[in-house]
């Protein structure tokens, strides 16, 4: 990636692929957004002009954050490191979890994933330790690759 | 009340031009000199106090000055390559004008001006059409906004120059020089000294932070008019000065409003000063087409050695000489500046500048429009022409 400063007209974040593609990205001064496509060999780049509004969301389709709020899944990603995905899955516990421990039921220990978070009647506890026992009625907080949070779903929840 | 009539009839003239240079894809910078010279003293003479213009159009350039002095950032100086395009930009313009404007009988003083006004390049013209003609993601693009920075520490340079110059005896240079250097190091250690004061102001919502704004620029101007320093200088360094206030970023937007509205009244009062009556005579038009002939040469010559040099390619470097050739504002500027400084300024000199900036800001835009067409034809008429030479020697 190529940052340069083009005064009186903003900055330019420029990508070439190995194939000789270009693909620029302009923030002007006056706020919009352009973005170049320049095909190897092409004679004129493709331009289009962006509000910030569109430039954002064309950006989370790129990086892929908040890419599914399918059912209580989150999948969150960081721009800073491209690789790091974490699935937030949020979900009521099951008849059968109710009365045993984080640690009984090994959850981490079976498929890596980590309750950050219980919702009890309303109030949450932040990072429950592993002695806490589930009461009915809780919801979970789960983080996790979504391959992991797959397994708790089969594993733990027992559905497919 | 006349002059709420002049005002009335610059801007409802200027808007008029203004527009019609927009839909006709034109520069619109000679719209409003074109507008001054038909409604002015060679044209229909409608305007009832030309010395009040002058000044509305005085507050335009200051404004200029200020804004490009607050764009102005020269850490790219650094990247390799830089500096020569810079410098080979200067050197192959500067003396092209200089070496005609001492050709057609000018003084060195006026020959001067011509070449600083031949070297300059319009930026606003230029930026707006590497822009609108999606030239941004090209390499070369970085080099022609690169040379626009670099020629405006040049016109720094050349007004401190002219302006120490002009402002009377040979034994006055050094004083005048050393006069606005240290009113220069005066604003930019007060503004400095002073920015714990300043910056909170900039943040307020209500008129304090445009007063402020026009407090410091209107301030130090006359502070420089006191001492016969140039205002231009002074706030073009305000300008540099202040692009290091954070708070300021958002008022600046305020103040290019400003600058736009007083640089085409600038324009405007260029072109109602006009003398037409040179414009008829053989030999200014003849000094005028040599004049035009070789400041595009001059820019496509001095492209082409930026780009064998940088790009390796003779293609590369024609496209900037193409982008580079619209001249505008700052030849004017400079002009203006000379012109207001005082006297052994031939009417000669200011009609061909004028004439000049028109002409070469509308075919500037052409060529900058067409840049990539114009670099290929050139390559392949010049490939055609090395060729014919060789089978000619081969056969002949």
């Amino acid at each position: 990636m190529r940052i340069s400063e083009l005064p009186e007209i903003g900055t330019k974040y420029e990508i070439e692929s190995p194939t000789g593609d270009k693909v620029a990205v302009i923030f002007l001064a006056t706020g919009e957004i352009e973005l170049y496509v320049l095909e190897a060999g092409a004679e004129k780049p493709s331009v289009t002009r962006l509000t910030s509004e569109e430039a954002r969301r064309v950006g989370s389709v790129l990086t892929g954050a908040m890419l599914t709020i399918e059912r209580e899944d989150v999948e969150v990603s960081f721009s800073e490191i491209s690789d790091l995905r974490i699935n937030i899955h949020i979900c009521p516990i099951t008849e059968d979890m109710v009365g045993k421990s984080i640690e009984d039921l090994a959850i981490r220990k079976r498929t890596s994933v980590t309750i950050i978070a219980l919702s009890r009647k309303g109030q949450s506890i932040i990072s429950p330790p592993p002695e806490t026992v589930f009461e009915e009625g809780d919801l979970i907080v789960a983080i996790g690759e979504r391959e992991q949070i797959n397994a708790c779903q089969r594993v733990i929840l027992g559905r497919s | 009340m006349t002059f709420m009539v002049d005002l009335g009839i610059i801007t409802v003239s200027c808007l008029a031009l203004g527009l019609a240079s927009k839909y006709l894809r034109q520069a619109s910078i000679p719209a409003y000199i074109i507008a001054g010279i038909i409604l002015g003293k060679s044209g229909f003479d409608l305007i009832s106090s030309y010395e009040f213009v002058q000044w509305l159009g005085k507050i335009g350039i200051i404004l200029l000055m200020f804004y490009i002095g607050h764009e102005f950032n020269f850490k790219g100086i650094k990247e390799p390559g830089r500096l020569f395009a810079g410098c080979t930009d200067f050197f192959v313009n500067f003396i092209a004008g200089f070496s005609l404007g001492l050709l057609i009988g000018l003084s060195l003083l006026e020959a001067f001006i011509l070449a600083s006004a031949v070297y300059i390049s319009s930026s606003a013209i230029v930026i707006s059409s590497l822009i609108e003609n999606k030239r941004l993601i090209y390499p070369e693009a970085e080099t022609v906004v690169w040379l626009m920075v670099f020629e405006d520490i040049i016109l720094a340079i050349l007004l401190v120059v002219l302006t120490s110059t002009m402002s009377g005896s040979l034994a006055m240079i050094p004083v005048s020089l050393s006069t606005t250097l240290l009113l220069i190091v005066f604003i930019l250690a007060l503004v400095r000294r002073l920015s714990n004061f300043i910056s909170p102001l900039f943040e307020r919502d209500d008129e304090i932070p445009i007063l402020l704004i026009f407090a410091l620029i209107f301030g130090f101007s006359a502070i420089a008019h006191l001492l016969s320093v140039s205002e231009v200088i002074v706030a073009f360094f305000l300008g540099s000065a202040l692009s290091g206030a954070k708070s300021f970023k958002k008022l600046f937007g305020a103040t290019i409003s400003f600058k736009n509205l007083f640089l085409t009244i600038f324009f405007f009062s260029f072109g109602m000063m006009f003398p037409l009556k040179f414009a008829v005579s053989a030999d200014f038009v003849l000094a005028l087409l040599a004049l035009i002939i070789l400041s595009i040469l001059g820019k496509f010559v001095s492209g082409a050695l930026i780009g064998k040099r940088l790009y390796d390619s003779l293609e590369t470097g024609l496209r900037i000489g193409a982008y580079t050739t619209p001249r505008g504002e700052f030849s004017i500027v400079l002009l203006a500046v000379a012109l207001g400084m005082g006297t052994g300024i031939s009417e000669l000199l200011v009609s061909l500048v004028v004439a000049y900036v028109i002409i070469l800001s509308l075919i500037g835009s052409f060529f900058a429009r067409h840049g990539d067409r114009i670099s290929k034809v050139m390559v392949g008429s010049i490939k055609h022409f090395i060729n014919h030479i060789h089978s000619t020697r081969k056969y002949g």
